[in-house]
């Protein structure tokens, strides 16, 4: 037998570091960064260095510098944009401000987007694990539909082939009779606008809150002293609910004088009685009421009453708006509503007595009162909350909010596709938490809502939660193909500064930069609640 | 180990039939897991099961709290009958817990939040006296140093005591016990024997099945055999070990006992 003798270590100067596993890793991180710099470095330099020479990032006073490749942001745009989100637009804008409501079309995409996927995503996975024959087959259908087509050709389907093909807007079809019309003009639904008596209201809510967490915590105590069940859950409730509504009516009582509309001299009136007066002399009744009546008895044409109707002038998307025109259809005044997109133009438009009515905030109609002689301001009460409704005006829908045909189609075609991804997300989730886990949930007597709420999901997002992120960035970065169903969003809007200022590569900045950090932010918000989540292991 | 009176379960007098199964079937698609298997188990009793593998005791177990459930024949506990009905399911659920063979504690819950949850959300307890009475259990089976730990950072014969005092938190009568050493190393399988030997003589009535033979003859009550979906065998732990009346056991415990 040979004799074997085992080459003992004697310690760690005895590796050569050539061999020292320690030294390689450092070696081998230096050497990455190191090519990465360089590689950077020479495109980088490359670029500048050609823009440059094309005197792209040339400054007014003949220096260059890379700031001033950026000036040309300050230009008028000249160009229209469909739609804007929180800010408005006009053509007479700087190029910087067709790229922030660029943006924020995104950013509305986006947000309403994971949201709406994130809920149908949810849906259509734990649908996928039903029992029930037809609703897991009809999901299973839904994912594999939308994962094996191209999402491109999906949103040009909805597009062209669903949205711009639903009726004219006089036939806008009414899904179950509810105040929401499709139409090819888009989808016009209901939506709550928070008038400026809110404020006080929210006050109330915010003090109701406070109330049942105190009466909670009171009860709480007196539970563990009783050693038996207050029913404390039903006495917050209904804590809560005493103060939001005493809250609703005060705020609504004491409102008179929150909101005012500006009447022109040919209507001079003092209240909404007296509009109501004027109303009734302009079309020679007694009743308001009557008027519909008489219009289909042909008493009254429907000329004359379009002629007596008010003229409402206020700035596109105005909340005070809702409110005025609530309180006119109530007391069945006719009128009808002229939107600006500047406060100076509905001035303009009310000095030269284009208007019966203006209805804006209280700053802006006392301006225009004392630059009209005889107009008189008119209380009007509001709710802190009113839903506004789509109603049809002439060849458009007003008030309601608005999803253009542009905007539904790629947040729809988004929300469909993206939830297609989650749901299988989610039935993968749920399917990895351990069948044990639902069994000692329900061995110890766990309702099977508390089962999924208490014991299932929390545990089936930590496994959701990466995959899900992606899915968030992919709807984000899909969001740019917005431009193929011509909604304006960041892409479109830069594309077309692009084109107009030729500053490519300062376009291709911004635009990147920006996707990068809209990514970035997701991404940092789920990996620290993911890390807040994550199971201690031993 | 001493225990209070008051943390005994309730006792109604030691005949009193607190399971009554009566020609119990189940099927699994074609497979008849259980053949009209009746069984009578009395307030205070330790029953444990034995039987090969695949011969239906987790079936019969898991059908006497639902986890499965059985097609035809009554299940009876403590007066409520074992029907569709959800409410006498949830009574029946509160008055029968269960241990597992491999455990089952949330893993993403401290010791103290697996144990809780229950009595929190099902017995509606506040959070303090559920907290006190965790505690208790806790120190009853020997760990409430572990209170505040995830089940990842125990060792496995911790997890299974911690198991056993989340389903006695919810103070239940009757204890379903599922093969609760099968996934122990061994040394870790005495302290949760000594536990359960403790429980059975504090006075619950136990379900087990269990391949500790020596636990079987020392604590057993009565040993039930079962072959194939079917008893075949009930006995003293006497009479089964030493003087087994069927073949099918008998060949068993050969099986078993000298391999
Ligand atoms: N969900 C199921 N679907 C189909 N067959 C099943 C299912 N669960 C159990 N069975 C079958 O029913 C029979 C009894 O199973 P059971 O788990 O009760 O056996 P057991 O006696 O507990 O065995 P072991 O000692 O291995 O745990 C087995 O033949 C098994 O294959
Ligand atoms: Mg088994």
């Amino acid at each position: 037998m040979a004799e074997i003798t085992p080459q003992v270590s004697t310690g760690q100067e005895s590796i050569p570091f050539w061999r020292d596993g320690r030294v390689l890793g450092v070696l081998a991180q230096i050497a990455f960064l190191a090519a990465v710099i360089i590689a950077t470095g020479w495109i980088l330099n490359n670029v500048l260095q050609n823009m440059d020479k094309l005197g792209a990032f040339r400054c007014a006073d003949g220096s260059s510098s890379f700031v001033c490749g950026f000036n040309f942001l300050r230009i008028d745009a000249q160009f229209d944009i469909g739609e804007t989100t929180i800010i408005s637009y006009d053509p007479s804008d700087a190029f910087s401000r067709a790229i922030l409501v660029g943006a924020l079309n995104t950013i509305r995409v986006a947000v309403f987007g994971i949201i709406l996927a994130t809920i149908l995503g949810t849906l259509a996975g734990i649908a996928r694990l039903s029992s029930n024959w037809l609703i897991s087959n009809i999901a299973k259908w839904y994912v594999d539909l939308m994962r094996n087509t191209p999402l491109l050709l999906q949103l040009f389907f909805l597009y062209f082939g669903v949205i711009l093909l639903l009726p004219p807007i006089r036939e806008a079809v009414q899904p179950f009779g509810l105040p929401i019309y499709m139409s090819q003009r888009g989808i016009d639904l209901p939506w709550p606008v928070f008038m400026s008596s809110a404020r006080l209201w929210i006050g109330f809510v915010v003090l109701a809150i406070f109330l049942t967490w105190i009466l909670w915590v009171v009860l709480g105590r007196r539970e563990i002293q009783l050693g038996k069940s207050t029913n404390r859950t039903g006495w917050a409730f209904l804590t809560f609910l005493l103060v939001a509504v005493v809250g609703w009516f005060v705020a609504t009582a004491t409102s008179g004088n929150n909101q005012v509309v500006l009447a022109a001299n040919t209507v001079s009136a003092a209240d909404l009685a007296g509009l109501e007066s004027v109303m009734q002399q302009r079309l020679g009744v007694n009743d308001l009421a009557s008027v519909s009546q008489a219009v289909s008895d042909g008493t009254l044409t429907q000329e004359a009453v379009d002629t007596a109707a008010f003229t409402v002038c206020t700035l596109r998307d105005d909340r005070s708006e809702v409110n005025l025109t609530a309180q006119l259809r109530k007391l069945n005044m006719p009128y009808s509503v002229k939107a600006f997109n500047r406060e100076n133009l509905v001035s303009e438009a009310f000095a030269a007595g284009d208007c019966d009515l203006y209805i804006a905030n209280k700053e802006t109609l006392a301006a225009a009162q004392t630059a009209v002689s005889g107009a008189t301001l008119i209380p009007i009460g509001e709710t802190p909350v009113r839903f506004s409704i789509p109603s049809l005006q002439g060849l458009n829908f007003t008030g309601g909010y608005k999803l253009t045909p542009n905007f539904a189609a790629i947040l729809v075609g988004l929300v469909l596709y993206t939830g297609a991804f989650i749901a299988e997300i989610v039935r993968a989730g749920i399917q990895s938490v351990a069948k044990g886990q639902s069994e000692a949930a329900r061995a110890l007597g766990l309702s099977e809502g508390q089962r999924l709420r208490l014991v299932v999901l929390p545990q089936a997002l930590r496994v959701i939660i990466p995959p899900l992120t992606s899915q968030y960035l992919n709807l984000v970065k899909n969001s740019s193909l917005a431009i193929a169903v011509g909604f304006p969003d960041l892409w479109t809007t830069s594309f077309i500064t692009l084109n107009q200022s030729g500053q490519s590569v300062q376009v291709f900045i911004i635009v990147m930069a920006s996707y990068l950090s809209f990514s970035l932010l997701i991404s940092f918000l789920l990996n620290w609640y993911n890390q807040r989540i994550s199971l201690v292991e031993r | 180990m001493t225990q209070a009176k008051t943390e005994e379960p309730k006792s109604f007098g030691h005949n009193e039939e607190i399971i009554v199964c009566r020609n119990v079937r189940k099927w699994y698609g074609d497979f008849e897991a259980l053949k009209a298997v009746s069984l009578t188990v009395k307030q205070g009793e330790v029953v444990v099961i034995l039987g090969p593998s695949g011969s239906g005791k987790s079936t019969f177990i898991r059908c006497i709290n639902r986890l499965e459930e059985h097609q035809e024949g009554d299940i009876v506990v403590d007066g409520i009958p074992l029907t569709h009905d959800v409410r006498n399911i949830a009574e029946i659920r509160r008055e029968v817990g269960m241990v597992f063979q491999q455990f089952n504690l949330f893993p993403h819950l401290t010791v103290l939040e697996n144990i809780t949850l229950a009595p929190i959300h099902v017995r509606k307890w506040a959070r303090e006296k559920a907290e006190e009475r965790a505690m208790h259990w806790l120190g009853r089976v020997g760990i409430p140093e572990q209170a505040n730990k995830y089940p990842g950072q125990l060792s496995g014969g911790q997890q299974q005591r911690v198991a056993i005092a989340r389903t006695l938190t919810m103070e239940p009568n009757i204890l379903l016990f599922d093969e609760p050493t099968s996934a122990l190393d061994p040394e870790m399988i005495k302290e949760v024997l000594d536990v359960m030997r403790d429980l059975a003589q504090t006075g619950y009535t136990i379900l087990a099945v269990t391949h500790e033979m020596g636990f079987a003859r020392t604590v057993a009550d009565r040993i039930i055999f079962m072959d194939a979906g079917q008893i075949v065998e009930e006995n003293t732990p006497e009479n089964f070990f030493t003087n087994p009346e069927n073949e099918r056991t008998r060949l068993f415990l050969n099986q078993i006992l000298h391999h």
